[in-house]
């Protein structure tokens, strides 16, 4: 075999994961963006979406992939309930308030997922896992290129949310000038919540693309939310595409310094890149540098 | 009147005394994994145990006095094994058994050396637990070289029949804990000795599942040999993902641990046809009892059971014949006795502990290899001679 096909191999599937990073690491950006609110039970909720998946495969026989038209709805639910219930009391407190409760629910969720499912990996083997499409010699898993079709079609429906929708406008609003938008009407209290959901979902939905790929373990989450930081940082924090950029970056970073260098070190790529562009652009990738007086 | 009180209480304390006696049994500590990661393997060692505790209270216990095992979970961790092997210690229990792995066991054989307490090891394979050792650890199970050995004998065997050269170039992947580490060392000490060329050796974080970066490292080496040291979640994941990256090898061996579970099989389906595995014992082994014993274990756990279950039986009975033959619960005599056991005829095959080869206090026990044919483990060389047919390694794309 020639040195290409295993770089391309390797190419496709950074890409491939890092999409997956991306969806994680938008629905950070946008909590942040909207809420400026730093979540650390982020990477918590990829791992209810793994379980998720598993639970709705293992009972009830859905597949991974269809259990997203239930997971979804059910995450910006529960996401929505999540903020009214505990950042919602928190709104115009000093920062460090919240940050503590995000780490608090983490603990609350890691350790949940314990009592229910026990610290053994638990993963799915769907009949179609080992299943490859060859496209110019490069082995492409279906699993892979289902989460990567998946992933851009959640990221094009969120922007569409956004950009083309009122609610993405009032969300757009409150992220702009909460106060502002509340002078014009925009029930600002109503828009944190659905953005807490609809960042809870996306990263459920990563979680549940994960779940064919990876194994579950209740502590996953906390790789999770060191990674969605990595993403949103490189990208810029608040950026909606700073984070697919960063995203696709870490994937293809992790993916090549494991597969040329070393694997052992495979997070500490990644955090390598992270350290390296913050040195350089510390706006990050995609985001807005400040003017300097 | 005062002699009437007297002799009243010297009867009644006689009396409650040969009642607490009746009612007392020999306790023999275990520390395995009944919680955590490592759980699967806990419930093996749960099944032998099991078998073994019903044949040697049948057979009277320890001189007449019924066997209980107290049980202890270390939950797949170190410092929850350590505090179980203290309260093992502080109960007095005269002798303790354990534990699954061997980044557990090496702290708590530490413990037991500094506490100058007697130890016996079954499942745990890292060299370093006998290699150099003490003089309070022994071990009856494998050491972790004599799991990449018989994969070796495997692959002298394949050169033997397809000719020379046919396997000569290895590429390792292995967990980052003690035992992978270890299986490791030994795949390339044997390669250098026997001949093969390690052309790459990669490890990786156990809580790492997404190994296809490596596997495409491997790919474009193209090596004859893949060799893979990994516990249960990782081994299922391996065999997935290289069908997945489509990596080609002549043959693909797993250095025992998950590759030799019934649930390899299961997680990862077609994708483990034709791999080999090492094995510590299987009902094929020519010791009296082996397929008696599968054949209880299977019907224990509702399912095959791996060689742990038989490490675990082989434990107690070990622990038991040491207790019969100690002079008293000391652990000198306790330790005296370990030194001088000399069971020739186990399930699990001749037990004596020896110094060799470094090793010290170590049961020197052949492994076994087994491959898996039409989703079945098939024993095919056991005790340096080849017992079924191996079955050459198509291709991805052939198959």
């Amino acid at each position: 075999m020639d040195g290409l096909t295993p770089f391309l191999q390797n190419l496709s599937g950074g890409l491939l994961i890092g999409g997956i990073y991306a969806l994680i690491g938008v629905g950070l950006s946008l909590i942040f963006g909207v809420m400026r609110v730093i979540n650390f039970a982020h990477g918590d909720f990829v791992a209810i979406g793994m379980y998720t998946a598993m639970v709705l495969f293992r009972q009830l026989g859905v597949d991974p992939y269809l259990a997203l038209v239930i997971a979804l709805p059910a995450g910006v639910i529960v996401g929505a309930l999540v903020q009214r219930v505990v950042l919602a009391r928190l709104v115009d407190s000093p920062g460090d308030s919240t940050l503590l409760a995000t780490l608090g629910l983490s603990l609350v969720i890691a350790n949940t997922l314990f009592l229910l499912f026990g610290a053994e990996p638990q993963s799915i083997f769907l009949p179609y896992a080992t299943t490859t499409v060859t496209l110019a010699g490069i082995r492409l898993p279906v699993t892979q290129l289902i989460a990567g079709g998946l992933t851009l079609a959640i990221i094009v429906g969120l922007w569409f949310l956004l950009n083309r929708t009122e609610m993405g406008r009032a969300v757009r609003a409150t992220a702009q000038n909460r106060l502002g938008a509340e002078l014009v009407g925009v029930n600002t209290r109503s828009v944190h919540a659905l953005v807490f959901g609809v960042g809870m979902a996306l990263a459920m939905a990563a979680g549940i693309v994960l779940a064919p790929l990876l194994f579950a373990i209740p502590t996953v989450g906390s790789s999770y939310t060191l990674k969605a930081f990595v993403v949103t940082v490189l990208g810029g924090l608040g950026s909606i595409p700073g984070a697919i950029g960063g995203g696709l970056l870490l994937g293809v970073v992790e993916f090549m310094g494991a597969s040329y260098l070393s694997s052992g070190y495979r997070d500490a790529y990644g955090l390598f890149a992270f350290v390296i562009i913050l040195l350089l652009r510390p706006e990050g990738l995609f985001g807005r540098s400040a003017k300097r007086v | 009147m005062k002699r009437v009180i007297a002799v009243i209480s010297v009867l009644v304390s006689a009396l409650s005394a040969s009642v607490a006696l009746a009612q007392d049994t020999v306790k023999i500590g275990v520390i395995t994994s009944i919680t955590g990661r490592f759980a699967e393997f806990g419930e093996m060692h749960q099944a032998g145990i099991q078998a073994a505790l019903e044949d040697v209270n049948a057979a009277g216990g320890v001189n007449g006095v019924p066997v209980e095992v107290v049980m202890e979970d270390d939950t797949s961790e170190g410092n929850a094994a350590l505090a179980a092997a203290e309260r093992l210690v502080n109960q007095g229990i005269p002798l303790v058994l354990g534990a699954y792995s061997s980044s557990i066991t090496n702290p708590i054989a530490q413990y037991f050396t500094r506490q100058e307490r007697p130890f016996l090891v079954f499942t745990s394979s890292d060299d370093a637990i006998t290699r150099p050792g003490s003089a309070w650890i022994y071990r009856i199970n494998q050491p972790s070289y004599a799991y990449a050995e018989v994969l070796f004998n495997v692959f002298d065997e394949i050169n033997a029949q397809k000719g020379a050269g046919t396997l000569s170039t290895i590429v390792t992947i292995h967990g980052n804990g003690a035992f992978e580490s270890a299986v490791a060392d030994a795949v390339d000490l044997l390669a250098s000795e026997r001949g093969y060329v390690v052309l790459d050796r990669q490890d990786y974080d156990q809580s790492g599942a997404d190994f296809r970066p490596i596997l495409n490292r491997f790919s474009g080496l193209d090596p004859d040999v893949v060799f893979m040291v990994s516990y249960a979640a990782d081994s299922v994941a391996l065999a997935r993902q290289i069908q997945e990256v489509g990596l080609d090898a002549k043959v693909f061996a797993g250095g025992a641990a998950g590759f030799a579970l019934p649930g390899f099989i299961e997680g990862a389906g077609p994708a483990t046809e034709y791999v080999y595995t090492a094995t510590m014992w299987t009902a094929d082994v020519p010791y009296p009892g082996a397929v008696e014993l599968n054949d209880r274990l299977t019907a224990i756990l509702g399912r095959t059971p791996s060689y742990h279950a038989a490490q675990a039986y082989a434990g107690i009975i070990t622990a038991v014949d040491v207790l019969e033959r100690a002079a008293s619960d000391s652990p000198a005599d306790i330790q005296a006795a370990l030194a001088a056991t000399d069971m020739p005829d186990t399930v699990y095959g001749p037990i004596a502990f020896a110094d060799y080869q470094g090793y010290q206090n170590q049961a020197p026990l052949p492994a076994v290899a087994q491959q898996v044919q039409n989703g079945e483990f098939v024993t095919v060389y056991v005790n340096g001679q080849t017992l079924n047919s191996m079955l050459d390694t198509p291709s991805w794309d052939d198959r």
